[in-house]
């Protein structure tokens, strides 16, 4: 009972960072319907970004994302403006050129990481990565838990952002009718690279923050980009409380998967990557999907 | 000046033609209403202006000003604006989101209140619903919403696309009856429509289109005793 109680709570903790990871890719398919496969050259650029902060001034990685988010904001930004506004429109998904024009970006950025910090494994050490707290007599990490802390607050910054704000509200409408949101007056070029920008520094934040957990090379990131595949797929790519929820579910699966079998946790990728197949084959609609599903047949019932 | 001038505009969806050398007008004050068969080009017509589409040849000029090509947004803040074809609200905001939100422009955002006062008395029921999402909304309750968040924009120029489609007879007859009342307010109306007898009943003037065409326009009242439009339109409509 103890040890199932401690492995939801570290399944809880890993769920805040797999949400954040994941909303930047959710923000930018909504407004613009492209995967951003440069996602986790980005994580991977920003992780290096802290350590880089870390090295030379000491900065703790958390504070650090003061800077780093800002910084990848306007990244993603001129990202868009040179690169991403030439892509052909597609309403129907991603198209061919926005993969490849995407993945191009990721080698482009891997290979800058290389040319700069050269392949040596980084990592972050600070005087709490190795602290825990006891817990219901078991043990919580630190790290984890700041990273569980800064997550949460991220995603109410965005969602408050989302529904407060006039640009958050245009966002959300070009989302849910791009064609409706323009006849209202809203600039969708420049709302798409608003939603470039957010993606972008998402992904930053969460790259710093894997930076404190994990040690990384300019390959870093690859594994969690199929993460952030498996819960927007599992939450359905457009709702908010949806992509929590796959965070969740995947955290939940992966930990109880390598505390009660004998998977060994070396093998978690592939743990997402059936779960990203099953959805895909059984459930194409995801959770939400289900959901409406289930409803229907009681309605119908 | 005129309010709206269309000069001879071809429309294409990739290699295939939708709208061909289509012409006319709209006077400030006027309804005029744009009508014809499903797949006549109407939505395309009007998407065209709207911004949406960009026409390969012709020309539209609003308020004596060429606007050809212009963004939608750029003539939201002018004050064309179009409500689109099936309503099109964001189903997971709510009403009274979908109308704040038709006041995105800068002007439209001051008078962003005064103007829900009126788009609210035009629409009691809206109020009602107003933190309900939009998806919530029955079909006659939507349209008075799509309705509703055009008006929010401070149109000069309201365009709606078959605000009627899919409305039982009387809901029909209640958002005419608003159509009246906001041109009664100073707002020009360009009203598409395959409901042909009752638009001709409410418009100033008529054109329709057939095939991308323009084939026949004038007043409404000589329209609708012209027998090719009984013979097309009002036939059926009798049925
Ligand atoms: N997105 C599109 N792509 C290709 N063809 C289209 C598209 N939308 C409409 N069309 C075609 O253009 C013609 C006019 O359509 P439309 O403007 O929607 O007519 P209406 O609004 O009068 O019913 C039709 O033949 C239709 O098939
Ligand atoms: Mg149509």
């Amino acid at each position: 009972m103890q040890k199932f109680v401690i492995v939801a709570l570290n399944s809880l903790l890993a769920a805040g960072l797999y949400a954040t990871m994941s909303y930047g890719l959710a923000v930018i398919y909504g407004v613009m319907r492209i995967i951003n496969l440069a996602h986790a050259g980005l994580m991977m650029l920003a992780a290096y970004a802290t350590w880089a902060l870390n090295d030379r001034f000491g900065l703790d990685p958390f504070l650090s994302m003061i800077i780093v988010a800002p910084a990848f904001f306007v990244l993603g930004m001129a990202l868009y403006a040179t690169l991403i506004r030439w892509l052909p429109r597609s309403a129907a998904g991603p198209s061919m050129q926005s993969l490849l024009l995407l993945f191009g970006v990721w080698l482009v950025l891997q290979n800058l990481a290389y040319a700069i910090w050269g392949g040596d494994t980084q990592s972050i050490l600070t005087p709490y990565t190795m602290e825990s707290v006891p817990f219901l007599g078991g043990r919580l990490g630190v790290p984890q838990i700041l990273v569980f802390v800064v997550s949460i607050l991220s995603l109410v910054g965005l969602n408050l952002v989302l529904r407060r704000t006039y640009l958050g509200k245009a966002i959300r409408a070009v989302t849910q009718n791009r064609d409706a949101a323009m006849l209202s007056g809203v600039n969708a070029g420049q709302i798409a690279a608003v939603a470039f920008g957010i993606g972008t520094a998402f992904a930053a934040m969460a790259g710093s923050m894997l930076s404190t957990l994990y040690a990384f090379t300019p390959d870093f990131g690859r594994s969690f980009l199929l993460k952030a595949f498996c819960i927007i797929v599992l939450g359905g790519m457009e709702s908010f409380t949806g992509v929590a929820l796959g965070a969740l579910v995947l955290a939940f699966i992966e930990n109880f998967a390598s505390a009660y079998t004998s998977i060994p946790v070396s093998y978690q990728d592939a743990i997402s990557f059936t779960l990203l197949v099953v959805v895909l084959v059984a459930a194409p609609g995801g959770l939400p999907g289900l959901w409406r599903m289930l409803d229907r047949r009681v309605v119908a019932r | 000046m005129k309010a709206l001038e269309v000069d001879g505009i071809d429309v294409f969806y990739r290699d295939v033609q939708a709208v061909w050398d289509v012409s006319f007008d709209v006077e400030p004050g006027e309804i005029v209403t744009l009508v014809g068969a499903n797949g006549a080009g109407k939505t395309t017509a009007l998407r065209t202006i709207a911004g949406l589409l960009k026409p390969r040849r012709g020309t539209i000029r609003f308020q004596g000003e060429d606007v050809t090509g212009m963004p939608p947004f750029k003539l939201v803040e002018r004050g064309l604006v179009m409500v689109p074809e099936a309503r099109q609200l964001w189903p997971q905001m709510t009403v009274r989101e979908n109308l704040e939100l038709g006041a995105y422009g800068k002007e439209a955002r001051k008078q962003r209140n005064e103007t829900l006062g009126v788009v609210l008395q035009m629409f009691p029921i809206l109020e009602k619903r107003s933190h309900q999402n939009a998806g919530t909304l029955s079909g006659g309750e939507q349209q008075m919403c799509a309705i509703g968040r055009g008006l929010m924009a401070g149109p000069k120029l309201l365009m709606l696309d078959e605000p009627s489609l899919g409305l039982a007879p009387m809901l029909v007859r209640q958002v005419f009856a608003a159509l009246k009342e906001i041109n009664a307010r100073g707002v020009t109306v360009l009203l598409v429509e395959q409901n042909v007898n009752q638009a001709l009943a409410l418009a100033n003037r008529g054109f329709v289109l057939e095939t991308g065409h323009l084939t026949l326009s004038g007043q409404t009242r000589a329209l609708r005793s012209d027998p090719r439009v009984k013979e097309k339109f009002l036939g059926e409509a009798a049925l």
